[in-house]
């Protein structure tokens, strides 16, 4: 790979560009734009989980003071399919004047019969949650010949039942939009993970041409997969603010973003895991089935709105029969979430693999070493466990004197990541100062300054001299910050500017490298106007393919069931390390984010009601300062592979190694994702259960029994969501 | 939230008159303003009493404590004087919500507060407690909710403050009409015991003036709390315990649960069976086994019996340690 | 700037143009309540008229609200609703204090009262009268505090939501403790969330600004 060897900032570690901005709360997000006659905007949303709207009537709406424009967010009757469905939007001139206009929305509705249980929307008596199509769809079944053979043949056979919660994303910066129409030309402030995606589909849903749609999003507050689209409610807010002639700013409430934007998926999987006297796989079959909401496929920009999830995952196996579903309920659309179906694939797949190592008396990393086929995780597998300890803690299950029991356990991720297709302007001004220009996103992952330490470096300047900015459709085009295929996609295009920038500024000044000590000299001669180059990602700097292993040491309190994380070890690779501070940042990001997935966080729903029960931060749980425990980071730098992102990687095997190292203290495992005090007490059978969990269980046994029924193979393979 | 108009009361005379106008009194405001941005609560009138006279200060009379309604959360855990002398009240008020919560939030509006039951919070579900028909936890999500109950309502008592108290056998007082009335605490939360759409004895224009805690020469107290989080987080279970420790013996012992009943739980004959016993883990044990012999687990929470006695055997020892 | 009674607010200390009369003497003359404004720690006429005549009722409509922000104080009218955070954001223009979910739940809308971390989303903006306001934009007039520059230099910030609250309480903090343990410091910041996970990096800029000497 050509980049460079010796090096100033690359592949080392500078600070955010933007850090001191957003420190003196300078930064200015969707939320803090304010503009001339600026409007208030919020939507009035559905409180039944299914109902057909024959009509919403908001003459009384506009009739209140201050309100500019109403509008439903329909033509004619329509149907709604889960508690939060947007039915209308309003506009006024201050956000109090809205609020207490949404209570004079009238609604004719018939309440239809809804779901929200997973288990109950697949008994074959269940009402369909959309008319068209039934409960349980979006199914795939694969198998290779001789299943039943290989286990048959099997020295040691394994079962297992996971589940894992739907999870919400939860940015600290809700949705919101800020649009403004002048004459036909729309600009939108919108904080999204794509300007350029959010460009098009503004364009399309108001029928707008592109060339009149401009998309600014400089700071955002977190994405993490939900924010590809502007969703109904960046629609809405343009709608609204072409009906009143005025700008809108709508921005959403913490309690909209536990309903209407997006979800990880939920999983229940069943799994058969074989293997031969060695600990090599033989055989592996899964039935899983989960929920995206009320629908699958659509509505996700970028990633899953499927509950399916690659598998076996990782580990390559002879003999493989998977069939998955997804199953509906009335609740909102899922969307990508950091690594879409990899955190769920890995828990069913690092728990069964645990639970053959203990059924074969193997440690379960020797189990690993012996089965995955990435020679980087290898290499990662060994690097960790010698600064873990591995040998020296390892223990067999339940080993630990005393109620305070302590285990440890393991994972691997593999992600795609990888990126290619941005365009990048740079720009050499006469003084020397340089600016570079990407219509890429900076959602907190330190692009920005990507951008700056490749720019800095390339051209021999100080980071000083680098001004960036991004999040413009004006800019040239970049895709969407998501697929960890950012930096990937934009440090190519950056490296191409430069080359091509030194290539003219050398042409023009006369001085063969204008760089270093020449720089201002060669700038000079530019004159009056900067120097503008574009520059393109070509192939030869980036390549994809991820892994990552981490490493987790817990204690379990088996009298409360509580678990405290003592540490989390992360040997992570992702190719040619850019900057090591923000990529670092990332994956404390991950790993964070994949301990609130271990044991705390949960969408919880209302059978009887239909409603999210937990529509705030308050019992919809992320891990707090105190909850945070060591997390050691072993970042390894690969120049030779080129850039490849971390984004995602870092946060697909953290909890699946916290199940483990559980499962490893307790003897026993908690199948199911959070691990919540109640649950460990649930294994440990310190808990009758609840009468609700037999009928639970059968009701389980008979969805598994559905999916199972799936013929295989299905005609052509559907590849994953 | 609806619009209302704002009063700030001088007297407690004043206040209770000024709160009859369909008002609702503001300490801290954080339970308030949490149920009014919610629409569960709509007073057309609020009135701060934080101004109120003689309801800012913690005093100490011969031990005799003497706890003003305004004191914050933060200044009791704070406390230095009080600390040694009333552990586990001191150990309760830190261990409530976040510093800015215990910043604003005073002992008087933590007593007071109301249910934290999801389905209590929610905005479109019209539980027993508001009113409605149906207690949704009886057939639904129920694992934060009560192990005891008198009535339909399964929503448990949220004020952890409320249990270290009980456990001093502190009183209440309370300005009813043109009187001030003391209540111990099983009296301040007996109403929610049988009335479901209580959260406590407290009529609307009931307003407490201050707590006291009598004086309990060699007295110790001691409080811990499971929660899922670290902190932050409203407790699973709670427990607090006080006693005087005479020769490694318990005398005029008080065992108390919270978070499993809507009333602060204890019972008489689990603090006897502890009457000048040591603690060790069979008489901790005996302990719990009398104060949950009555624990009926609806639902998801039957988990709560097992923290339950965990956590009386660990506060009974941190009493004594 | 008028009052309703049609007094005239006072302006900042420095102003000369403030009145030379005491301020206690124009309010037995208006024939109040001879109630102690020190005491009861009203800072403006405005407020010292609303504290002699303590029980009128205020709102539903709009009404007059003072409030001492970052050492400026303004008159503001707001209805009885609005929090405090509302005050700061929609009427006072800042952009520090941020929305993240309205609840007392996540922090992002820290300020300091009195040089206490509150939430600010809630807390009533009439609440607030009477006690100094800080936000974030107060702390660095002249440039960075040495937490800012911990916190850049430490990369203890992502998407930088979170940012100006963590800012706000490990600032009060630093006040009052000067030398904190770790976990002083995560018990400081116990009231805030961030999605992104930059606690540990957070933390880190704490402890390594506490050993700073300061600017």
């Amino acid at each position: 790979m050509p980049w460079p060897q010796t090096t100033k900032y690359f592949g080392r570690s500078s600070p955010r560009l933007e850090g001191p901005a957003k420190a003196a709360g300078r930064a200015r997000y969707t939320a803090d734009v304010e503009l001339p006659g600026m409007l208030y905007g919020a939507i009035i949303r559905s409180t039944w989980p299914a109902a057909h709207i024959r009509a919403v009537r908001l003459d009384q709406v506009r009739a209140a003071p201050g309100i500019r424009a109403a509008i439903t967010a329909q033509d004619g009757a329509f149907d709604v399919h889960f508690y939060g469905a947007e039915l209308a939007a309003v506009a006024g001139i201050s956000r109090q004047a809205v609020l207490d206009a949404l209570t004079l929305v009238e609604i004719d509705a018939e309440p239809r019969p809804f779901l929200v249980d997973e288990l109950e929307a697949l008994r074959a008596e269940a009402p369909r949650v959309v008319p068209a199509r039934a409960n349980l769809t979006d199914g795939k079944a694969q198998a290779t010949a001789d299943v039943d053979a290989a286990f048959a043949a099997s020295a040691a056979v394994v079962e297992g039942t996971f589940e894992t919660q739907v999870e919400l994303h939860h940015p600290l910066e809700p949705h919101g939009h800020a649009a403004s129409w002048e004459g036909d030309e729309l600009t939108t402030w919108s904080s999204t993970q794509a300007v350029f995606g959010c460009r098009s589909a503004f364009a399309q849903a108001l029928q707008v041409p592109q060339n009149k749609v401009r998309v600014i999003c400089e700071h955002m507050g977190g994405g993490f997969g939900a924010k590809f689209n502007p969703g109904v409610e960046g629609i809405l807010c343009a709608r609204l603010a072409r009906v009143a002639g005025a700008p809108v700013k709508l921005i959403l409430t913490r309690f909209e973003q536990a309903l209407a934007v997006g979800n990880r998926p939920s999983s229940h999987q069943q799994i058969k895991l074989g293997a031969d006297a060695t600990g090599r796989l033989t055989a592996f079959q899964l039935e899983s089935f989960g929920t995206s909401g009320y629908d699958v496929g659509a509505n996700t920009g970028g990633g899953s709105g499927s509950a399916r999830f690659p598998a076996p995952y990782i580990y390559k196996v002879p003999a493989t029969r998977v069939k998955q579903g997804t199953v509906a309920i009335n609740a909102g659309l899922s969307c990508a979430m950091r690594a879409p179906g990899h955190p769920v694939a890995s828990f069913g797949m690092e728990a069964i693999l645990d639970d053959l190592a203990v059924k074969l008396g193997r440690d379960p990393l020797e189990l690993r070493l012996l089965n995955d086929p990435s020679e980087i995780r290898q290499r990662e597998y060994r690097l960790g466990a010698e600064k873990f300890g591995w040998k020296q803690k390892y223990r067999k299950p339940g080993s630990s004197a005393g109620p305070i029991k302590s285990g440890i356990g393991c994972a691997g991720a593999a992600w795609m990541s990888g990126g290619r297709g941005t365009q990048a302007e740079l720009e050499i001004n006469p003084d020397g100062t340089v600016a570079v220009r990407v219509g890429t996103q900076d959602l907190g992952t330190g692009s920005r300054t990507v951008i700056q330490v490749v720019a800095a470096e390339m051209l021999g300047l100080d980071l000083a001299a680098v001004a960036v900015g991004v999040g413009d459709t004006r800019f040239p085009p970049s895709g969407a910050s998501g697929g960890s295929a950012t930096t990937a996609s934009v440090a190519p295009a950056i490296y191409d500017a430069c080359e091509k920038a030194l290539a003219e500024l050398a042409k023009s000044s006369a001085i063969a490298d204008p760089r270093g000590a020449h720089w201002l000299k060669a700038c000079k001669t530019l004159g009056s106007a900067p120097l503008r180059v574009r520059g393109v990602w070509r192939e030869g700097l980036s390549t994809g393919g991820a892994g990552g292993v981490q490493f987790a040491e817990v204690e379990v309190d088996t009298e409360t069931g509580f678990v405290t994380i003592r540490k989390i070890l992360v040997v992570q690779d992702c190719g040619a390390v850019v900057n090591r501070l923000t990529c670092e940042s990332q994956i404390n990001g991950g790993v964070i984010m994949g301990i609130g997935y271990a044991l705390y966080e949960e969408r919880v729903m209302d059978r009887a009601t239909g409603v999210v029960l937990n529509p705030n931060l308050e019992t919809y749980k992320l891990p707090g300062a105190a909850d945070i425990p060591e997390i050691d980071i072993v970042l390894l730098d690969m120049p030779e592979r080129g850039v490849i992102g971390v984004g995602e990687p870092c946060t697909i095997p953290t909890a699946s190694a916290i199940a483990n190292a559980v499962a490893n203290a307790l003897g026993v495992r908690v199948p199911r994702l959070p691990i919540t005090p109640d649950r460990v007490l649930a294994a440990l059978g310190r808990v009758p259960p609840p009468s609700r969990q037999a009928r639970a269980r059968a009701a389980l046994k008979s969805a598994f029994a559905r999916i199972a029924q799936m013929p295989e193979p299905i005609g052509p393979e559907e590849s994953p969501a | 939230m609806k619009p209302f108009t704002y009063v700030t009361a001088r007297s407690p005379a004043s206040a209770l008159e000024l709160v009859r106008e369909q008002g609702r009194f503001l300490a801290g405001g954080i339970d308030l303003l949490g149920e009014m941005k919610e629409s569960i609560a709509t007073p057309a009138r609020l009135v701060n009493i934080k101004a109120l006279p003689d309801t800012m200060a913690v005093t100490n009379a011969n031990g005799r404590w003497r706890i003003g309604t305004n004191v914050t959360l933060a200044t009791l855990a704070a406390h230095a004087g009080m600390k040694p002398a009333l552990t586990g009240l001191v150990e309760a008020a830190a261990d409530v919500g976040s510093p800015q919560i215990r910043h604003v939030a005073t002992i008087g509006g933590n007593l007071a507060q109301h249910s934290r039951c999801w389905y209590y919070r929610h905005r479109d579900v019209n539980c027993r407690k508001k009113g409605g028909r149906l207690c949704y936890a009886r057939e639904g999500e129920s694992k934060f909710h009560s192990l005891f109950t008198g009535c339909t309502c399964l929503s448990p008592l949220g004020s952890n403050i409320a249990i270290a108290l009980a456990a001093l056998d502190a009183r209440v007082f309370v300005q009813r009409g043109r009187k001030v009335e003391s209540m111990t605490m099983a009296e301040l939360y007996a109403t929610a015991w049988r009335t479901p759409t209580a959260h406590h004895s407290l009529r609307d224009d009931d307003l407490i003036l201050r707590i006291e805690v009598p004086a309990a020469p060699q007295g110790r107290s001691a409080y811990l709390q499971v929660a899922e989080r670290s902190d932050f987080d409203w407790a699973l279970v709670s427990c607090a315990a006080s006693a005087r420790v005479v020769d490694g013996k318990l005398q005029n012992a008080r065992i108390v649960l919270g978070a499993v009943a809507p009333i602060p739980w204890q019972a008489d004959a689990a603090n006897a069976a502890l009457e000048g016993k040591p603690v060790t883990t069979a008489t901790a044990e005996q302990a719990a086994d009398l104060l949950l012999q009555e624990a009926r687990p609806f639902g998801d929470n039957a988990y709560k019996i097992p923290i339950a006695r965990a956590l009386v055997r660990r506060t009974l020892m941190k009493l004594v340690a | 700037m008028r009052s309703k009674s049609g007094a005239a607010a006072s302006r900042p200390p420095e102003d000369p143009a403030a009145p030379s009369v005491s301020r206690r003497a124009f309010l037995r003359g208006l024939g109040t309540t001879a109630v102690s404004a020190a005491a009861l720690g009203a800072q403006s006429v405005a407020g010292e008229l609303a504290a002699a005549n303590p029980e009128a009722l205020r709102g539903p409509q709009a009404t007059a609200v003072m409030l001492s922000i970052n050492g400026v104080r303004r008159t503001f009218s707001l209805e009885p609703r609005a929090t405090l955070l509302d005050a700061l954001r929609l009427h006072a223009g800042l952009t520090g204090p941020k929305e993240a979910c309205d609840r007392g739940t996540c922090g992002a809308c820290t300020v300091l009262l009195a040089g206490m971390p509150v939430y600010a989303c809630m807390m009533l903006a009439i609440d607030a009268e009477g006690r100094e306001v800080t936000t974030v934009e107060g702390l660095s007039r002249d440039g960075p505090t040495p937490l800012q520059k911990a916190i850049v230099a430490a990369d203890g910030l992502q998407c930088g939501y979170c940012t100006p609250g963590f800012v706000m309480s490990l600032t009060a903090l630093a006040q009052t403790q000067p030398h904190p343990t770790g976990a002083e410091v995560r018990k400081a910041c116990s009231g805030h969330l961030c999605r992104c996970g930059s606690y540990p990096r957070v933390f880190a800029a704490a402890l390594a600004a506490s050993k700073t000497p300061s600017a």
